[in-house]
């Protein structure tokens, strides 16, 4: 049992830091607290790429570092802490990367991860899951899949999907098995599609945040070749459940907002303190952030570690993010009442607290519980998986 | 980052898991409280054979000179039981103040009939409002004329008092030529000395001490004069940590219990853990579980390493307060009127439940601690 970091693993951290310090010296970014992962940037992906830090975890002979999970974890931590923009290559690099490493075919191991690994051009992914009646009941996808010689033709509808607008290539589940007859769970099928195909429509759908990042994808006659099959057919979701692990085993969930506790620790330590009941009660409140916080973050290095011996985190990692994003909800709240009402007031004025990111990450809180399984599916799963309570 | 338990640890966790499952189940639990000694000295012996008393001392007072993890684990392991026993106010509270404060008579002394169970040592902390008042204690010392001192004034919620042959009490000095918090080693049953027993909820055997002029004499001041509080801060840590550790060995027993009720239980002609909105309420159990195992882990780990750590046992404490408590209202909750009978064993942490958040400061008290570690100031006075 040990609580502290390996000297290596210090020193990774400290370069990391030493990094994200000159980049933004140089003003190579600027930090937004509100989105998850900011604004893609090839270029800044391409910089972690040329340090080894895209495909970290990943077998070195598509070009990863062979590095442990905990190792990722303090990238990511570091990452997430200064909000870096690396929602070029995140995903592919969260979900894309090890979903292949499991089941791609060695033509897609060798075509995809090198290039997601040097973050080349052309290869930001998007998540083609859910559709509007395929929510948390992902296993009821429609889009179907019909094959037709060596190719696929899929028509169906995706939503939700995060950087549609921009990725080159979505991760896409779709019935294989039409049979209705067949549950869903044995039915789905796992494609590459390549988002310039003819017949792939992105329309934005804007959140109550106002911002775009979620879409909207149709998909109409839309032709894939059988080599862009990842897996088995009809195994989709099996395999589609054990990329999910990894999507919620991250730090990131914990610290879609960190700046902003940060902010507001500062602002707290300096606050006045004559409302003493005020005080009292800010105080409380932000010792139980801090605690929650903390928590959280070992409960996503046990994950990793976790990882790390070869075992799957399913019920870990679910109890984790559901963890996490509940600490999120409650920064946001929490930040709202100790500001007090200037806290409604968005960005562009001076009395906005945060340059107005706290507004914004009030909006954006709803989403946390949800994305990614929301809580009551998380739940579920922590109780089925992990406790063997029984079915119905 | 490593979660895995030294080879060492998992044997003795092993053994102590073994030892208590036979010797200490539930339905003796509920039998010994209600005793006169209010625990076996049968087991107590036992404890002392098995090394457990003397585990984190020195081997030159008959100690093992154990990892203060190891200890941990072991009170974990004793919270799953609930085992009614002096250990912890006299081998852990008492024994740790005197290898801190202690001259090297006075170890040489107490400490290896405290490890080898021959003796039974308690504290006498609190003051009639059950608060601890380290820093100026109600209970006062005066100087005599001879250099000893008269000690006055009521503590309560002392354990095992009725048994204990020495209770060491903090009491104001007001001598001569220095004075303060000090720590004394009062005998058992002296005169002037009278003891009130206490119905707490736990049964646990717990009194009233009220000191009416009971001299003692220079030699038995553990420490320096003046500085009883700075000792008890410096053990302090390590007290509420394996109280953290019995509360997580009670949290643990409790969702094991509650879980598997719910397997078996049928109603609606169905098991009530196939119902989700039951199901839910053992995942947020769960959560409580992982989550106070790591951050309880935690302090015990850099306790253990000696890596300062006063934040990380506040986390602790703050954070294990409520989940176990929390986790018996979710068991109660999920085991219906059955839990609420005296037959069952769910009350019994219910009760350990609260009377642990309540000692060595509740989670208000401990998220205080927090923000003055963070940086943030404390409450104006």
């Amino acid at each position: 049992m040990r609580f502290t970091f390996t000297k290596e693993q210090d020193e990774f951290r400290q370069e990391i830091r030493d990094f994200l310090k000159a980049e933004l010296e140089a003003g190579a970014f600027s930090v937004d607290i509100a989105e998850l992962v900011g604004e893609p940037s090839q270029e800044f992906s391409r910089k972690l790429a040329q340090k080894g830090w895209i495909g970290l975890t990943w077998p070195k002979q598509y070009g990863g570092q062979g590095r442990s999970y905990v190792e990722k974890l303090i990238l990511i931590e570091e990452l997430m802490k200064v909000k870096a923009p690396i929602g070029y290559h995140f995903l592919a690099d969260r979900q894309v990367g090890p979903a292949l490493t499991s089941f791609g075919s060695d033509w897609q191991k060798e075509f995809f991860l090198p290039s997601i690994v040097r973050a080349d051009e052309g290869m930001q992914f998007c998540l083609l899951f859910s559709e509007p009646n395929a929510g948390s009941d992902l296993a009821a996808v429609s889009a179907k899949a019909v094959r037709d010689g060596d190719y696929y033709i899929i028509n169906g509808q995706k939503v939700w999907t995060t950087g549609g607008h921009l990725a080159d290539y979505g991760w896409l589940l779709a019935r294989t098995n039409l049979d209705s007859s067949v549950r869903g769970h044995l039915s789905c099928s796992e494609f590459i599609l390549d988002m310039k195909s003819p017949g792939v429509t992105v329309r934005p759908l804007i959140n109550m945040a106002g911002t775009h990042s979620f879409n909207k994808v149709f998909l109409d006659d839309v032709k894939i070749h059988k080599k862009y099959l990842v897996g088995q057919e009809n195994e989709g979701f099996k395999q589609i459940m054990a990329q999910m692990d990894y999507e919620r085993a991250g730090i990131e969930r914990l610290m879609q907002n960190y700046p902003l506790y940060e902010h507001l620790i500062s602002y707290v330590k300096k606050m006045d303190k004559d409302s003493r009941g005020f005080y009292s009660w800010v105080r409380d409140q932000v010792a139980q952030l801090e605690i929650e916080y903390n928590i959280g973050r070992l409960l996503c290095y046990y994950t990793a570690w976790v990882v790390d011996q070869g075992k799957k985190p399913t019920s870990q990692a679910a109890l984790t993010k559901a963890f996490c994003t509940q600490y999120e909800q409650r920064l946001n709240d929490v930040a709202t009442k100790v500001m007090g009402p200037i806290s409604q007031i968005r960005q562009g004025v001076k009395w906005s607290p945060f340059g107005g990111d706290l507004a914004s990450c009030y909006l954006w809180a709803p989403s946390y519980t949800l994305q990614g399984g929301s809580v009551e599916v998380l739940k579920n799963i922590v109780a089925l998986r992990g406790l063997g309570l029984p079915r119905k | 980052m490593d979660f895995s338990l030294d080879e060492e640890t998992i044997l003795l966790r092993n053994s102590a898991e073994q030892y208590l499952r036979e010797n200490c189940p539930t339905s003796f639990v509920k039998k010994v409280v209600k005793e006169q000694t209010g625990f076996s000295t049968a087991i107590w012996k036992e404890l002392a054979d098995l090394g457990w008393l003397g585990l984190i001392y020195d081997e030159r007072y008959g100690g093992s000179g154990g990892k203060f993890f190891d200890l941990f684990i072991l009170f974990e392991e004793i919270g799953k039981v609930l085992l009614p026993s002096p250990f912890f106010c006299s081998a852990i509270l008492s024994g740790l103040i005197i290898n801190e404060a202690g001259d090297a008579k006075q170890k040489d002394a107490y400490l290896p009939p405290i490890i080898q169970g021959e003796k039974i040592f308690t504290m006498a902390l609190l003051d009639e409002q059950g608060r601890y008042d380290f820093n100026s204690p109600k209970l006062e010392a005066k100087e005599t004329k001879d250099g000893g001192y008269v000690i006055d004034g009521t503590r309560i919620l002392v354990p095992y008092a009725h048994v204990a042959d020495a209770i060491l009490a903090l009491a104001e000095v007001r001598g001569s030529s220095a004075g303060g918090p000090t720590i004394f080693r009062v005998d058992g049953q002296v005169d002037g000395q009278k003891i009130v027993p206490l119905d707490i909820i736990t049964e646990e055997k717990t009194f009233a001490v009220i000191f009416e002029k009971v001299e003692v004499p220079a030699g038995n001041v553990i420490g320096s004069i003046g500085k009883g509080h700075i000792y008890l801060n410096k053990i302090f840590p390590r007290a509420v940590i394996l109280k953290c550790g019995q509360m997580l060995g009670g949290l643990e027993r409790v969702i094991e219990m509650t879980v598997a009720y719910v397997k078996e239980r049928h109603q609606f002609g169905q098991p009530l853990g196939s119902l989700q909105v039951v199901q839910h309420y053992c995942a947020d159990m769960a959560t409580f579980l992982e989550t106070t195992r790591l951050i309880t882990y935690q302090a015990a780990s850099l306790l253990s390493e000696g890596i300062p750590c006063e934040k990380e046992v506040s986390m602790a404490k703050a954070w294990c307060s409520d989940a176990y408590k929390e986790c018996t209202w979710i068991g109660h909750q999920l085991h219906g009127g059955i839990g609420f009978t005296e037959e069952h064993d769910l009350h019994l942490y219910y009760k350990h439940a609260k009377v642990s958040e309540l000692s060595f400061e509740d989670s208000w008290f401990h998220r205080s601690k927090v923000a003055e570690e963070m940086g943030i100031g404390s409450l104006l006075r």
